[in-house]
C-alpha cells in the first residue's frame, strides 16, 4: 500500500527521527520526507511523509506506534501509482467510433485520462490512425482495456498496435 | 574422427565448410583432429566419400553446374542411409506448412541414433516436442541454436548461462526484413517500396509473405517457447499480426509520440503473439536495419539484451559451429 500522511510531531531534537522510525519498524518503505519547520501549530511541526506498507494490518500497527509516539496524524491517503499506454488503430473508422469505444472502455475499467490524435494525411486509401494515450490504475486492467482495444480492432477489420 | 553428413547445400550449407576450412586450426588444438564431411546432397543429387569430401571441390561443382553431386536421389532417406556418419547438419530451406524434407532427414536421423544440428525453423516449429522426444528415447544430441535470431546465442543463453533463472518473458525482434522494411518507412517510405528495396538487397523473397505476414517471426517464437519455456505450442497456437497494414500515417504518428513502429515477438505466461507494436525511441527494441534483438527477463538476472544479424551465409554457419563444438566437446 502507497499512502501519505501529514504528522504533527513536538518541535523538539529527535521528533522527527521518532515519527519516522516507525515506518521501518513495520517494514515498511519511506519514499518521501518533507520536514516544514514553518507550519507550527501548537508547538508541533509538520511532517508530510509519502511510504509503502505491506498491508493494512502494518499500517493499522504503525498508527499505534505514533499514537504511543505522541505524534499526531492530521492526515492520511491512499496514494496511487497510474500506468500509462499508448493503442493505437489504423482502419476505416471516424471519431464518433473512437468516442464510442472509449465510453465503453470506462464502463470495463477505470480510465484515469484517455487523450486521443487522429491522422488521415494520406489521401489515396480512406484509412485513418488513430493514437489513443491510455491511464489506469492496475496491470490486470491494462490487460483488460487491451484485451478490450483488440477484440474491437478485429471485430471492425483494423490494425491494432500497442505500446510496449 | 566425426563425420558429418550435410543435408541441404545452398547459401547456409556453403557457409558452413567455409567456416569448417577457417578453424582448422582450432579443432586441431583442441580435438587433436578434423571433423569430415562423409555426404552432402542438395535437392536433388547426393555427394558422398567415407574418407571424407573435398568440400572446396564441392563448393565449386555447385556454383558451376547448380548441383552438388553426379548422382540423382529420389528418396532422401535412402541418400542418408549410403554412408556412415555421426551428426546430420540439416539445412535444407524452411517449409512452416509441412515441415519439407527437413523433417523427413531429422526424423530418420534421430530414429538411427544419429546427432542432429539444424538451423531449419518448418520442422522445429511444427514437430518440437516430437523430436525432442524422439532425441532423448535414443541419446541423441539434437541442437538448433541457428533456427532463432542467426548468429544471436540465445537458445544457448538460456540453456547454458540463465540455468538458474526464472524467465519470466523474452520479447524481441526476430524477422530482420521486417525490421529492414518498418526502418524505411521511418524515414518517409511507404510500405510497398521498402519491400520493393528489401527484395533488390536480397533481404525479402520474391514472395515475402513468411517475413511481412509475420510467420517467420512466429515459428522463432514457437521454438523459443518450446526450448525456453518448456511449453507445448505449435505455429497455429500463436496470434500473429503482419505489418503490411502499416500505413506511413500509423509511421508519423509513431514518431510524433516519439515512438517507432516494430514487429515483435513475445513469450510470456499470457502471451504467445508476434504483433506491430509501438517502442520508444532510445528502447532498445526500436533498433534500426536488419538486425535481430531480444531482451530475456529473468527473474534474478534482471533484463538482458542481445543482439546480432539473423541472417546471412557466415553468420548462420557460426550458429551451427557453436552447435558442433557443444556436441564435440561432449564427444571428446
Amino acid at each position: 500500500m502507497l499512502l501519505s500522511a501529514e504528522l504533527y510531531v513536538k518541535d523538539l531534537p529527535g521528533q522527527l527521527v521518532g515519527s519516522l522510525e516507525p515506518i521501518s519498524m513495520v517494514d515498511g518503505n519511506i519514499i518521501g520526507v518533507v520536514h516544514d519547520r514553518e507550519k507550527l501549530v501548537n508547538q508541533r511541526i509538520l511532517v508530510s511523509v509519502t511510504f509503502e506498507v505491506a498491508d493494512s494490518k502494518k499500517l493499522e500497527e504503525l498508527k499505534r506506534i505514533w499514537k504511543s509516539r505522541d505524534v499526531i496524524i492530521s492526515e492520511m491517503g491512499s496514494v496511487y501509482q497510474t500506468i500509462t499506454r499508448e493503442f493505437m488503430m489504423v482502419g476505416k473508422f471516424n471519431a464518433a467510433y473512437i468516442e464510442n469505444l472509449l465510453d465503453e472502455a470506462g464502463s470495463i475499467v477505470r480510465l484515469e485520462s484517455a487523450d486521443v490524435s487522429y491522422a488521415s494525411k494520406n489521401q489515396s486509401n480512406d484509412k485513418r490512425t488513430a493514437m489513443i494515450t491510455a491511464e489506469v490504475r492496475t496491470k490486470e486492467e491494462l490487460e483488460k482495456l487491451d484485451e478490450f482495444f483488440s477484440e474491437a480492432c478485429r471485430k471492425d477489420d483494423m490494425l491494432y498496435i500497442r505500446g510496449l | 574422427m566425426v563425420k558429418l553428413f550435410i543435408s541441404g547445400f545452398g547459401t547456409v550449407g556453403q557457409g558452413f565448410v567455409e567456416v569448417l576450412g577457417r578453424r582448422v586450426d582450432f579443432f586441431e588444438n583442441r580435438y587433436g583432429e578434423q571433423p569430415i564431411v562423409v555426404g552432402i546432397m542438395d535437392s536433388k543429387t547426393v555427394v558422398t566419400d567415407p574418407k571424407g569430401i573435398d568440400v572446396g571441390a564441392a563448393v565449386a561443382k555447385k556454383l558451376e553446374t547448380g548441383s552438388v553431386g553426379t548422382e540423382k536421389y529420389t528418396d532422401s532417406v535412402k541418400a542418408l542411409d549410403s554412408v556412415d556418419y555421426d551428426i546430420l547438419i540439416e539445412v535444407s530451406p524452411t517449409n512452416i506448412k509441412t515441415g519439407g524434407v527437413g523433417l523427413v532427414n531429422i526424423t530418420h536421423a534421430l530414429e538411427c541414433g544419429k546427432d542432429v544440428i539444424t538451423v531449419n525453423k518448418g520442422p522445429l516449429a511444427l514437430k518440437f516436442q516430437e523430436l525432442i522426444t524422439l532425441a532423448r528415447k535414443n541419446g541423441c544430441k539434437f541442437r538448433f541454436e541457428g533456427t532463432v535470431g542467426g548468429a544471436m546465442p540465445i537458445i544457448n543463453l538460456c540453456h547454458e548461462n540463465l540455468k538458474g533463472e526464472k524467465i519470466s518473458s523474452i520479447r524481441g525482434i526476430f524477422n530482420g526484413t521486417c525490421n529492414y522494411i518498418l526502418s524505411k518507412m521511418d524515414k518517409g517510405q511507404p510500405f510497398e517500396q521498402a519491400l520493393k528495396e528489401a527484395q533488390q538487397l536480397g533481404y525479402a523473397e520474391t514472395d515475402p509473405t513468411n517475413d511481412v505476414e509475420g510467420y517467420d517471426a512466429a515459428t522463432k517464437v514457437v521454438i523459443l517457447a518450446n526450448s525456453v519455456f518448456g511449453r507445448n505450442v505449435t505455429f497455429d497456437d500463436v496470434k500473429i499480426t503482419g505489418i503490411r497494414g502499416i500505413t506511413t500515417d500509423a509511421i508519423d504518428q509513431a514518431a510524433a509520440h516519439n515512438m517507432v513502429i516494430r514487429l515483435i515477438g513475445e513469450i510470456s505466461d499470457t502471451r504467445l503473439e508476434v504483433a506491430p507494436r509501438l517502442i520508444p525511441v532510445g528502447h532498445p527494441l526500436s533498433i534500426a536495419g536488419t538486425l535481430n534483438i531480444a531482451q530475456i527477463d529473468a527473474d534474478l538476472a534482471g533484463p538482458i539484451t542481445i543482439n546480432g544479424h539473423g541472417a546471412g551465409k557466415i553468420e548462420t554457419a557460426s550458429a551451427i559451429l557453436s552447435d558442433l563444438i557443444a556436441i564435440m566437446d561432449m564427444r571428446y
